[in-house]
């Protein structure tokens, strides 16, 4: 029993024994495992593994490998440059475009194990180097910095050769920023880096790879701080605001100017319907009658005729022609000039119309007509008068400038001695009414009331107060003939009262008493083509006698030789001259106007008959002066 | 009276003129060289594309087993004499790295047409490979001086080449074609790095970074 007891207890031993050697149990090592192999520079690399358990022994690790062709075995030789579980290949060993059967062997005491094989072409598994001497310096650009960046390749990797070629990639960010900007670079090794933050610290990194491999790792670190090149934010700021308000004010500034055009532009005004001359206000007072006077044209003539008969012919035209023009233009008197009208200036359509023809002459009583022949301009004076029959009339609804200098060609009037004068006793006035040519001028309102007479008896009611008024206009410029200025006096208007002085009562009214100029206006044209006139209503004789004073001239008197008198301007006042063609009584009349008498019979007085004009104004005409016919007495 | 200056003169003229003669080729094959590695440089990268793309179409388990075959076996274009690394690269005569590269493009130029890509890059590899035959024959003629000594190059059984790629294009297989877009890209890969270092080499400056 004993015996037992003992075999009992040995077996319990080995069997506690057997557990505990159980529990730390020794094994084969575990298999390793290959994990990757690296080349920095196409000529040498490197494999690391993974060890496996290793089975509780000491176990070894050994890597073989077989290059492709070839059935031999080789084994590495340096397991210590790559670090713990590496094998570092080196040239020698090395071949590039080969195939290599790389395996590692665990081993230990128990036995070994071997590790799946890895098949490996180091063309495959270049991965280089990061790029080295990273450098970054600031660079100024007027004023505007930029970064330029430059680097060595990794040593080992010879690129000067060209066994290995690399390409690099640059990334920067701002120190506080996350994401990094990526900038590929290519082969160079330089890089630049524009668009800068003033003031702000850059981080910059490189790597490479080459062509047909991995990339490599990140660079260290380089930091670099851009300075400050924008001066200051905060005046940039100050700086634009002020800009921008000026240029707001000065747009609102024009807007202001602009601001009656933009509103005609953007909301034009309608236009509401408008009659000249009607007055709305007056209108709606009630005053129709008001209301519609001012729709009354003044000059409308119409209204004002007692007899309704229109004037069928507004004027007549005559025309001289040019040569007579010219040779009294050449007269190179003295006193020629003086009373030269400026029929040079006269242009070419003679006197159709205008108001050159300064004076109309018209009969004022019925039956006397005052023949006179007045030209338009004074081209016509001689001639026409001479075969005229007709007494011209002229409504003279316009006026040319008077002022201009120019002959206002008016048609004359003319109106023939009244053959009836004979039979009044002698006294005729010649009655002279002008249309004055105004600027507004007016048709005459007014016949002569002597129209109205009986023929034959010739009475000049409105004796005196007709005037003859020459107007001989401005003819200053155009004078030719070297006159002194004196001389143009005469050729300002001549106001013209005449009366035969056969009358008493026509003396009363010789001139030089100034009177209010009474305005002949036709009235109409009678069988024989002849104008019967009437003198104009006195409303306008305020408004001439005005200018009477100034443009015309008086007349002294009429001598024996049935010549006409004139006085300058300035005589008229007081009869006194210095311009020698004041010598009225002392020359032969050259340079008065002559005035012939018509011998003709006198027919009634609405028959004007044109005389001839002996001496044509020769030397020179009161210029447009018009030329009338004395009366005969 | 005395002919030497004459001489002297003369001579200095003649080696001027044979110094521009001399340096005219060299000129003109630094150019060319800068052509053909460039146009290598693209089919590598057109190389590396189609590979990537097949490999991309294939399953992850497909890719491992490839990988692994393919590795086992090896591209039939690894020449003997073809350096294996950058020591024997540099110390092989120019010629014979011209020699080579000829070969290798050449042999390529009928296998190239059975690439498959999925874009259309195959039908332009083949007429690239034979453009850059030409340049680097020119390249050989115009480096003529020692071409005789390596006539043995040309010489290798080409036929030899072109029917192993022949049979491995032949049937569509995928572990086929992947081993001929994996050659292809190796030995684009090699003529390459042969090119720039014979470049390299001949060029007159120190320093030659490409």
């Amino acid at each position: 029993m004993m015996k037992n007891d003992g075999g009992v207890r040995v077996f319990w031993l080995l069997l506690l024994f057997l557990l505990y050697t159980r529990g730390k149990s020794f094994s084969v090592p575990g298999k390793p495992t290959l994990t990757r192999c690296r080349s920095p520079e196409k000529e040498t690399f490197t494999c690391w593994w993974e060890p496996g358990s290793d089975g509780g022994l000491p176990t070894t690790y050994k890597l073989y490998y077989r290059k492709e062709g070839s059935e031999k075995e080789y084994q590495c030789t340096d397991y210590h440059t790559g670090g713990k579980n590496s094998c570092f290949f080196n040239k020698n060993d090395t071949s590039i475009w080969v195939n290599y059967n790389i395996t590692v062997v665990a081993t230990n005491a128990l036995g070994q194990a071997l590790s799946d094989p890895l098949n490996i072409d180091v063309y495959f598994i270049v991965e280089p180097n990061p790029p080295e001497n990273l450098n970054v310096t600031i660079q100024n650009d007027k004023g505007w910095p930029f970064l330029r960046a430059s680097w060595d390749p990794p040593t080992k990797a010879d690129t000067r050769s060209g066994w290995i070629t690399l390409i690099y990639e640059l990334r920067i960010k701002l120190e506080e920023e996350d994401e990094w900007e990526i900038h590929h670079v290519g082969q160079q090794k330089v890089f630049n880096i524009f668009g800068l933050q003033s003031g702000g610290t850059y981080v910059i990194q490189i790597r490479c790879k080459p062509d047909h491999g991995f990339w490599s790792e990140w660079s260290d670190d380089v930091q670099v701080v851009v300075p400050n090149y924008f001066p200051n934010k905060r005046s940039a700021w100050v700086l634009l605001m002020v800009f921008s308000g000026m240029v707001f004010l000065i747009l609102s500034w024009l807007l202001h100017l602009n601001s009656r055009n933009l509103k005609h532009c953007i909301l034009p005004p309608v236009p509401g319907p408008k009659i000249k001359g009607f007055d709305q206000k007056l209108h709606k007072s009630g005053k129709s009658v008001d209301a519609f006077k001012s729709l009354e044209v003044p000059d409308f003539p119409h209204h004002t005729f007692s007899k309704s008969e229109d004037f069928l012919v507004e004027y007549i035209e005559v025309y001289v022609p040019e040569e007579q023009e010219l040779m009294l233009e050449k007269s190179n008197n003295l006193h020629n000039g003086c009373l030269k009208s400026e029929s040079s200036v006269s242009d070419c359509d003679s006197g159709r119309g205008s108001c050159d023809s300064h004076t109309l002459l018209l009969d004022k009583s019925g039956h006397q007509t005052n023949t006179q022949d007045s030209q338009t301009d004074e081209q016509k004076h001689g001639e026409a008068l001479q075969g005229e029959n007709l007494a011209y009339t002229h409504q003279d609804m316009v006026s040319p400038d008077m002022s201009a200098g120019r002959v206002k060609t008016w048609p004359s009037v003319f109106s023939p001695l009244p053959q009836n004068r004979s039979t009044v006793d002698q006294t005729s006035s010649i009655e002279i009414a002008k249309q004055h040519c105004l600027s507004d001028s007016l048709l005459p309102s007014d016949f002569l009331t002597p129209y109205h007479s009986p023929p034959g008896h010739c009475t000049r009611e409105h004796l005196g107060s007709n005037y003859w008024e020459f107007d001989f206009g401005n003819k200053q410029p155009h004078l030719t003939q070297p006159q002194t200025e004196a001389c143009h006096q005469i050729q300002a208007h001549s106001e013209i009262n005449i009366n035969t002085g056969v009358k008493a009562e026509p003396a009363a009214h010789k001139f030089p008493t100034p009177r209010s100029n009474e305005y002949v206006e036709v009235q109409r044209i009678n069988e024989e083509d002849s104008v019967v006139l009437r003198p104009v209503a006195s409303n306008y004789d305020k408004l001439f006698e005005m200018q009477q004073g100034e443009d015309y001239s008086r007349v002294k008197g009429v001598d024996s030789d049935n010549v006409l008198l004139l006085l300058q301007k300035e005589a008229m006042e007081e009869e006194m001259n210095m311009c020698p063609c004041e010598q009225l009584t002392d020359t032969t009349g050259a340079h008065y106007t002559r005035f012939a008498r018509s011998p003709e019979k006198p027919t009634a007085c609405t028959h004007p008959t044109p005389q001839p004009l002996e001496e044509r104004v020769v030397n020179g005409y009161v210029d447009t002066a018009t030329m009338f016919t004395m009366p005969p007495y | 009276m005395d002919p030497g200056p004459a001489v002297k003169r003369a001579t200095l003229l003649l080696s001027a003129v044979c110094l521009s003669v001399c340096s005219q080729p060299i000129t003109d094959s630094q150019r060319l060289f800068s052509i053909a590695v460039s146009r290598v440089q693209h089919l590598h990268l057109l190389a590396q594309r189609l590979f990537s793309d097949f490999e991309s179409s294939l399953q992850t388990e497909e890719q491992r087993q490839l990988s692994k075959i393919f590795l086992q076996d090896h591209c039939n274009s690894d020449i003997n004499i073809s350096p294996l690394d950058k020591h024997g690269t540099q110390n092989s005569p120019v010629q014979k790295l011209l020699s080579i590269c000829y070969v290798l493009v050449e042999s390529w130029e009928l296998p190239s047409r059975s690439l498959s890509g999925s874009s259309a890059p195959r039908n332009q590899i083949s007429p690239k490979l034979a453009e850059l035959k030409t340049g680097i024959l020119l390249l050989i003629r115009a480096n003529q001086n020692v071409a005789e000594i390596y006539e043995d190059t040309l010489s290798l059984p080409l036929g030899e080449y072109i029917d192993y790629y022949h049979g491995l294009g032949a049937d569509g297989s995928l572990r086929r074609t992947y081993e001929l877009l994996a050659c292809f890209k190796k030995d684009m890969h090699k003529v390459e790095t042969y090119l720039t270092v014979a470049k390299c080499r001949l060029s007159p400056e120190t320093n030659c970074i490409l």
